[in-house]
């Protein structure tokens, strides 16, 4: 479908490879910032490392007791940390593969987890309803947050890692601020539906947030009005990530229970490709950072981590 | 930058103690251009580097040859050099990223004061204030040293003595130092006398090319920019702070000073150079506390020029004062009672670093207070109470009408998420090279792993035959998973850092200030 804008039209993606390394559901998928490398987590307990060139395995990240459900990579790749269900977070050497370190302190799984843009804290969130943030040199929790009355969905720094942003079951989306630890704002407010995922835009000013009711909103958190809103994909009980795809044009990308890959154009909110092929619920997806590259995670029905790409 | 939610930083300034930072015994300090690490000089010759935001070393500048106390320390603008100035009479240059020392030169006298030219990204220059000589230029690379001029009758006399003696305004010779700064963009060196004049100093050719005389005519002991290169302070024996207004451009002064040369031809020597000076600056204000006469010890500007500090040079006593440009004290700082060896304002926030004189680094913040109208989307924070007059029909049952919560925004407005605004306060970012913004947190590797004790728990209490109770040998584990608490978890290692501790009363800070005298285990 082509877009107004006349200077081209979406070539669409296609699938480049199937990599099923996991044995049980791919919980989170994602590119270092450099781009050299992806990683994937899983609920078998296992990170693994493939090389985004040439899509090999590189490492296979043992250590967790239990399944994991999100992870993070620090700004220099040189760091991964992972959420997992033990209630505990690791962070990872991703050169070696060895685990650093251990933080404890959550009372129940973690959930989602991210780097600052300095890579020196870490911010988690859990299903026992708060935020902490960690000093990643120490280790120590620098923060706790009591902001929700239901698990934690999701967590995000803006660009500066200034804010903190949060998402969770209890429908509210909040903005924290990252040094005090103190409410900004408070985005959505309604009971239901749950809010899934929310994170910032590349810079800073704009919110994309997903909700249990198949929808994805883009929000001002300025002025509390969301600007666009992205539908036809189904959400409805998985937190099902999102993410904006910048190399080639702006495009909201996201997964979806019927087990298709959506793209949506960014200003134009129609939907310009559907990608089928995972056999389960596609919970996760990232965007490679310079080339046009999409990498998604299905669920336990699939177990497979998908490359996708665009012709050139 | 979070502009919108966030209240706005203008005209703020510290209020409380926020943290103390400590590691050895810390001398001065000195904030990266970006206030993002905070440099500061120990008394055993090593330099440690402090990650602002986390409050942690970032870096550990130490080498074997350097084991006397530091003197001063300063960034290059790129944040990727440091420059070292110890007691031993060392000049070192280190390279922040990789912590290894670039070049040491020796000079004849320990420089109490070091600053690397502020123009170029990777400075060879920098300006040094030794205890008892002029004040001079050491190329790094070269080790040359150039004296620069400190009285007009040197001008006269054709060059500078070679171990020119300071001299009081009563005649008698003392080795007080002769303060020295860079203008904004180093094109040209501003000296403060023990006459009591500013001497505007081009550099490169050695010329005094302006003077300054500051009224009452007593010693600067101190003359400092404001970042933004408009005001310039200095803090003389009479103790008085003054502030001048720079009326040269600031990327062509030696332009304009050539401009009013020629204008002024008709004037000579030091009448000329004091007519030029007149162009060059003007008495803006002058602070002084005239109750208690107090001496002041390194005063500075806010990183927007709004606010000047200076810390009282009493012993006994950490004082603090903060004034507005236009001269109104606005606060007194008071912390633990040991004097004050330095001060520096953050480039960006309103937050002000004091050294106190047992070496413990104090941070000064504004006390924050939660803001409730952030709790629901539509709240919002009322200067004062509003009469509210409702509609005739807002409370009214219309129950067939489904609400909408409809945006008024066009939702086919282009909306731009990549495009990132320039944050003002550096508006000079004409870096060719990258910035050195923060240095890369490397996590310290855990003990070697032991088997995970939440999920072998209940075995281990029913294996466990030892001396003590079960309960209170699994203390460990089980205090964390009941740890309901939201307080923020205390760093109990040796009281390393304490965190946000609100307004501690005197009595505290004195019971801290003894604990410090204690014997403290180094830290990581």
């Amino acid at each position: 479908m082509a877009t107004n804008r006349g200077d081209q039209s979406f070539r669409p993606y296609r699938h480049l490879k199937t990599l099923t390394e996991h044995e049980s559901a791919v919980s989170c998928v994602k590119f270092s910032n450099d781009g050299s490398l992806l990683a994937s987590a899983s609920l078998d307990k296992t990170l693994i490392l493939w090389s985004s060139a040439s899509l090999s395995l590189l490492h296979r990240l043992v250590g967790h007791s239990e399944g994991i459900s999100d992870l993070a990579w620090s700004s220099d790749s040189h760091y991964i940390c992972s959420a997992s269900d033990d209630r505990t977070l690791r962070i990872w050497d991703a050169t070696g593969g060895d685990c650093v370190k251990i933080l404890r302190g959550h009372t129940d799984a973690v959930f989602c987890v991210n780097f600052n843009p300095q890579s020196s804290y870490i911010v988690s969130g859990s299903f026992d309803e708060s935020i902490k943030v960690w000093d990643v040199k120490t280790g120590k929790c620098v923060h706790t947050i009591n902001g929700h009355s239901m698990p934690v969905t999701s967590v995000h720094y803006n660009r500066e890692g200034a804010l903190i942003i949060s998402a969770s079951h209890d429908g509210s989306c909040k903005i924290w601020d990252s040094k005090t630890g103190s409410l900004l704002k408070t985005l959505i407010e309604d009971k239901s539906p749950a809010v899934s995922f929310a994170k910032f835009s590349p810079n800073g000013k704009f919110i994309l947030a997903a909700t249990l009711n198949d929808t994805l909103k883009l929000w001002n958190y300025g002025s509390g009005k969301f600007l666009k809103i992205y539908s036809g994909h189904v959400n409805r009980v998985y937190c099902i990530t999102s993410t904006f795809s910048v190399t080639n044009g702006k495009y909201i990308v996201s997964g979806s229970e019927d087990r298709c890959v959506y793209i949506w154009d960014l200003q134009q909110k129609n939907m310009v490709q559907k990608l089928e092929g995972h056999t389960d619920t596609v919970i996760s997806v990232t965007c490679h950072p310079t080339e046009n590259k999409i990498a998604s995670a299905g669920l336990a029905g699939d177990r497979t981590v998908r490359v996708w790409v665009q012709d050139s | 930058m979070n502009a919108p939610i966030i209240d706005p930083l203008q005209g703020d300034f510290p209020e409380v103690i926020e943290e103390y930072l400590e590691h050895g015994c810390m001398k001065c300090i000195a904030f990266n251009r970006r206030g993002t690490l905070l440099a500061a000089g120990c008394n055993d010759g090593s330099c440690i580097i402090w990650d602002f935001e986390t409050r942690g070393i970032a870096k550990e500048l130490r080498d074997n040859e350097c084991m006397s106390p530091i003197t001063c320390v300063s960034w290059s603008k790129c944040g990727h050099r440091i420059l070292v100035s110890a007691a031993d009479k060392s000049l070192s240059l280190w390279d922040v990223m990789s912590g290894k020392r670039i070049t040491r030169i020796v000079l004849q006298q320990t420089p109490l004061q070091a600053r690397l030219h502020p123009g170029s990204s990777k400075p060879s220059l920098c300006l040094a204030c030794p205890l008892s000589c002029a004040p001079m230029i050491v190329d790094l690379n070269t080790g040359n040293t150039t004296l620069l001029k400190v009285s007009i009758s040197e001008i006269s006399n054709n060059g500078p003595t070679s171990a020119s003696r300071n001299k009081c305004a009563d005649g008698i010779t003392s080795f007080s130092p002769t303060a020295a700064c860079f203008s904004k963009y180093g094109n040209l060196v501003y000296v403060g006398n023990s006459k009591g004049e500013i001497l505007v100093i081009n550099y490169i050719n050695i010329e005094v090319r302006a003077v300054v005389p500051i009224p009452g005519g007593s010693v600067v002991k101190n003359i400092v920019f404001s970042r933004n290169g408009q005001y310039i302070l200095t803090n003389s024996n009479d103790r008085i702070i003054r502030i001048y207004e720079n009326l040269l451009p600031l990327k062509d002064e030696v332009r304009a000073l050539d401009e009013l040369n020629e204008n002024l031809n008709d004037l000579h020597d030091v009448e000329k150079l004091k007519a030029v000076g007149s162009k060059c600056l003007t008495l803006f204000r002058e602070f002084q506390d005239s109750i208690t006469k107090v001496h002041w010890k390194a005063p500075c500007f806010s990183g927007d020029g709004e606010w000047v500090v200076g810390g009282s040079a009493s012993k006994g006593e950490h004082k603090i004062y903060i004034w507005d440009r236009v001269g109104h004290l606005v606060k007194i700082l008071e912390g633990p009672k040991e004097a004050i060896i330095d001060l520096a304002w953050h480039p960006v926030r309103p937050i002000v670093v004091s050294v106190s004189l047992n070496g413990i680094v104090y941070i000064w913040a504004k006390d924050y207070t939660e803001n409730w109208s952030a709790f629901a989307p539509d709240f919002k924070e009322l200067e004062e109470n509003e009469e509210y007059v409702e509609r005739e029909d807002e409370f009214d049952l219309i129950p067939e009408t489904e609400k909408v919560k409809g945006s008024d925004v066009n939702e086919d407005d282009e909306v731009d998420i990549v495009t990132v605004e320039k944050d003002p306060a550096f508006s000079d970012s004409d870096m060719s090279e990258e910035e050195l913004c923060f240095l890369p947190a490397t996590p310290t590797c855990d003990a070697p792993e032991q088997p995970d004790k939440f999920v072998e728990s209940s075995s281990k209490l029913m294996d466990s035959n030892n001396s003590g109770s079960p309960l209170s040998e699994e203390a460990g584990p089980i205090e964390h998973t009941v740890n309901h608490n939201s307080s923020p978890v205390e760093d109990d290692a040796g009281g390393i850092r304490i965190k946000r501790k609100r307004r501690p009363s005197e009595k505290v800070l004195e019971l801290q200030a003894e604990k410090m005298k204690k014997p403290s285990k180094s830290s990581k």
